[in-house]
Parts: structure tokens; sequence; C-alpha cells
């Protein structure tokens, strides 16, 4: 069964998450119901079905997980078959059980942890992108009018958490590195930031079910919202490619 | 009407097709000396002039022992095809030889990769697949297009089979049957340094192990580029953990050289020796001349790639002396 993040699982028309119904209406057509178990999997380490797996928990389905690894885990296993079959499913009725709205940031929290620095704030961009040096990786059309990142934001890019096989590091490992070594308080509460808001689930995960923190959200507007608003505080110690560049 | 029969031979060189010209102990690609730019005079140094393979590269050698085998197990064929992750010289290859027995090759190439070479494999009868990959490096296993190519034949596997170059034990074969008794028989035995670059790593390891099979002494010398490379084709050693066919048992020592000086090398070889040599030839080069240097007696094999026509746009971005607009060298009439 397959989703596209950017066609179905965003709002078409404006920039969000699909809404309550549209959400029922996508799981029901794929024949999920409220109490089936759905496994998330996709490209990238998993980023999609991350924020895939985050959609789902925001509109409260219980049993879902993601595949440790992703599709490219799967493809490199000599007896994991894959197929071209378009499955046949019957529609069912579904129905979401709660919206979760505390696992998405919006704008105005984030504004306000950046300034009492009272939550953990990690920027999971690219090392360039979090120092000003580029605004988006190369080639990718979703970019920002100024570079650099959130005032008091950690710089903790995404792949830190994953292993050279794709799949995501121990907890022990990750303990090691995200809280000892950068210094993320597992007692306070966290947000993740990337620059769609994909990358950002993938940490998002990581934080609330590999390491255990209670509170943490995904700020999916990340910094395509945040480095285009006027009058925004911006860290940008390179001091480069801002403007039209 | 014309009374002409045509037998193949080596001698005349007359082929009733193309795959005849492929190289074999009675076929072998040249072996030319290196004379002005030769360091050390008691050190012969001789080039393997890869690029008289039928299809212009050292690829020839893996591509066609690839392709026969699948042919041989009848996995290959009228609507069962190749895909390979490949922009280079074994796309090039896999597609000529592909399309000249009655089948395809689906290349998966990265976007960033020049026009130039979209446009060969093209001419080849390829069938282009361009990916994106530049999302953000991830540490995930392999490389996109590898596992974009994996995907076509783990998915459709009545329709592709994926020769994988980085895992198919016969590109080490092709060197064990090939490369390696050509360079044998052409030094008489007498080879004390074999010197190649890092790629699949199928020419290091098979002609590797068919030197130290005749004469454990000869040395086995891999030549990489530094750090931050463009050199087409070749891998450092922090890119190595691509491929699976690399045995470092054969290897006597991996010598770095500063890439930049693959480009420069290449040029004095084709100003100095009349040698037309690409840039991974211009590296491994390089790495022969210093161990020429330093040993100062031996007899060294160089395998030389393939040629300079296909890097005229990397060689003007490291001399840029060779940009030829804005020059009114011409005489005007």
């Amino acid at each position: 069964m397959a989703f596209n993040w950017r066609t179905q699982l965003q709002n078409q028309v404006n920039r969000d998450i699909i809404g309550r119904e549209a959400f029922e209406k996508l799981v029901g057509s794929a024949g999920i119901g409220n109490d089936d178990t759905v496994v998330l999997y996709g490209d990238n380490n998993n980023w999609f079905a991350a924020y895939g797996f985050w959609l789902f928990k925001l509109y409260g389905h219980q049993k879902v997980h993601l595949l440790n690894g992703g599709r490219v885990k799967w493809l490199n296993e000599p007896e994991s078959p894959l197929t071209k079959e378009t499955p046949n499913v019957t529609p069912v009725k579904y129905a979401v059980a709660g919206v979760y709205a505390e696992l998405r940031a919006l704008l105005p929290e984030v504004l306000q942890a950046s300034a009492r620095q009272d939550r953990n704030l990690v920027d999971v961009r690219s090392v360039d992108e979090f120092t000003g040096k580029i605004i988006a990786p190369p080639n990718l059309p979703e970019t920002a009018q100024r570079a650099g990142h959130i005032p008091n934001a950690k710089s903790i890019p995404w792949s830190t958490a994953v292993s050279p096989d794709g799949t995501f590091k121990s907890p022990e490992e990750l303990n090691r590195i995200y809280v000892q070594e950068k210094g993320v308080d597992p007692a306070k509460a966290s947000i993740a930031y990337c620059r769609i808001g994909e990358r950002s689930s993938h940490t998002w995960f990581v934080l609330k079910y590999l390491l255990g923190i209670a509170d943490v959200k995904n700020y999916d507007g990340s910094w395509t919202e945040y480095g285009n608003l006027i009058g925004a505080p911006i860290d940008n110690p390179s001091g480069g490619s801002n403007g039209a560049k | 009407m014309i009374d002409f029969i045509c037998y193949m031979s080596h001698v005349t060189r007359v082929y009733s097709d193309i795959f005849e010209l492929l190289p074999s102990e009675e076929n072998p690609t040249p072996l030319v000396r290196i004379r002005k730019l030769n360091p050390a005079p008691d050190f012969k140094l001789y080039a393997k002039l890869e690029w008289y393979n039928p299809f212009g590269s050292v690829k020839d050698r893996a591509a066609w022992g690839m392709l026969r085998r699948l042919e041989k197990k009848g996995k290959v064929g009228q609507g069962h095809n190749l895909v390979e992750a490949t922009s280079g010289n074994t796309g090039l290859s896999l597609a000529a030889m592909a399309i000249a027995r009655g089948y395809k090759l689906r290349a998966i190439v990265p976007g960033r990769i020049p026009g130039e070479k979209k446009t060969l494999l093209k001419i080849v009868g390829a069938d282009l697949e361009v990916l994106n990959d530049d999302v953000c490096p991830a540490p995930g296993l392999g490389e996109g297009s590898i596992n974009r190519a994996k995907s076509h034949a783990k998915a459709s596997p009545n329709e592709y089979v994926m020769p994988n170059q980085y895992e198919n034990e016969e590109n080490v074969q092709a060197h064990l049957t090939t490369t390696g008794p050509e360079i044998w028989k052409q030094t008489e035995g007498k080879i004390t340094h074999f010197f190649a670059a890092l790629g699949t790593c199928g020419t290091v390891t098979g002609v590797g192990r068919f030197l130290k099979s005749k004469n454990p002494a000869a040395k086995v010398i891999a030549v990489v580029p530094s750090e931050g490379h463009d050199v087409p084709g070749l891998r450092n050693i922090s890119q190595l953990h691509v491929t699976k066919l690399f045995d470092s048992t054969v290897v006597d020592d991996i010598l770095e050289i500063d890439y930049k000086l693959a480009y420069t090398r290449a040029l004095e070889l084709c100003r100095q020796e009349g040698l037309l040599a690409g840039p991974s030839s211009g590296l491994i080069f390089e790495g022969a001349r210093e161990v020429a240097v330093h040993t100062k007696n031996g007899l060294g094999v160089m395998i030389f790639p393939d040629n300079i026509f296909k890097y005229l746009s990397n060689m003007r971005k490291h001399h840029p002396e060779l940009e030829t607009e804005g020059f009114g060298f011409f005489p005007t009439p």
C-alpha cells in the first residue's frame, strides 16, 4: 500500500497536514481499520515514513510501527521479496480516535522556546544548513529567503541516529550521543525541526520512542516557514547565502 | 558478387563481428613503453592501453564476462534486459554489447553527471533513468542508484537482471583470465610491479590473483585519488565500502595521490608521449612514477583504463588554459 507524503499526506491548497476527514478517507480507502497494525517504511532512511508515523500518531492510531532500516534495508536482505503488484483492498470505515495536537509544534511555541530556552530545540538539518552556508541541500526546490538557524537550537543532524546499514543506533548509543555529547536534557520538553518537516519527523521518533522523552513535538513548518518570516530572530554564523542568492 | 569469406584473424585483423575483437592472450591490448616521462631509466614502465578494447575501455572485459555468464544462464535475451547503476564506461560497454545482441540496458544514473555522458548512453541504445541523488547524504546501505537498480531486478525479475559490477565475481574472473595472462605473456613473466586504480576493484583483484599465482614477489600496487576527488570511475579508501570485490591479500601497497595530478599527468601523457590517456591513467601514472623513483629498478605495467575524449569538461575545469573561447590565435584572412 503506497502513500505519497507530498500529495496524499499534505493539504494540497493550504500548507498544512491533511485534515481529520481527509486522513479518515485516505486510511479507510486503503483498507486500514482502527484496530489494524500499520507498518510504515520508505526511502531516505524512513524520513517520509517517519512523517507518516507522526501523522498516524497525531490522529490517534494506536498500532503503528516503523520498519527499522526502511526500504533499503529490506531491499538488501537476500530473502526479502519485492513486487510491483497493486494490492486489492476493500475500503473500510475509519474514524479518527482523537487528535493529539501536542505532538505538533506551531510557530508561536517555537518562538517562545527559542526565547525562553526552556526546551530542547533540535535542528536536524545538515551542518551547512545550520550554519547558514547553504539554505537547502542542492537541487531541492523548497527553500527560504534567509539562511541560518533558530537561536538557541542545537545542531544534531538526523543522520546522527542512523547506523551504516540504515537502522537506528541502539538506545544506549543514542543516549550517549544526544544526551551526553549534544546536551539534550531528557527532562525537558523537546522540539525537532528541519526544512520541510520530514527529516525532523525522523528525529522526533528518535527523541520520543528511542530516548523516551515524554514531550516531543515536530515543528513541521520548519525552516521553510521560519526562514521566510519578517523580523524573526536568526543565528547565521557563516553569514552567507542570504537573500536571493 | 564479390567472393569474400570472412574468417576471424588477429593477423589480418578481419573479424565477422565486433565481439571477436574482445581481448585475450592471443589478442591482447597493447603495451606501450613510457619514454620521455619515465623518471627512472632502469625502471621500465609500460602502459596497457585499454582504450584499444572494441567498446573503448577496460570495462569491456568485465561487461563481457558478466554478459556471457548471463547469456549462458538464459537470463538475458528478447524482453529480458539488463539494469545497472552506471554512468560511465561499464554502462557504455554493457549498453553497446546488449543492443548488438538483441536486448537492452536500463542505466540508472545520478542527475549530477554531465549531459554528454547521458547522451553517450542513449547513443548506444540505453534506456536512461535519471535519479536525483543529492538529498542530504544518507548513511544508509549503498548508493541511491545502486539500490534503484536492485529494486528493478528484485521487483521485476522476468524483465530485468542486474549484472552488478560491484558484487559480480565475473568481473574479477574477466581480469584473472584475460588481463593477467596477457600481461604475463607480454612481459615474458618479467613484470615486477603492477599498477591499477580502484573502482569496482575487479582489475586489481583479478590481475593481482593471477600475478601472485605466477610470482608471489610481483608487487601489486593500487593507486587511489585523494579525498574530495572528481576522477570519474575511481574510488578512494573511504568510498571502497560500495564494492565487494576488493581483496586486500593480493594488494601490496595503496598509494594515495593528489587527485589534481590525474589531470596534469594526463595532459603530459597526451603532449609528450603521444598517449591520449584519460585522467584515471594520469593518476595511475603518477603512482607508478613515484614507485619507479624509489625502486629504481624493475618492470612496471600500468593499466590505462580509457582515453581522454570523454573528459573534455573535466580537463577544462582543471586546466582553464584549455578553454577555447576568447583566444584569437587563428590567422584571419
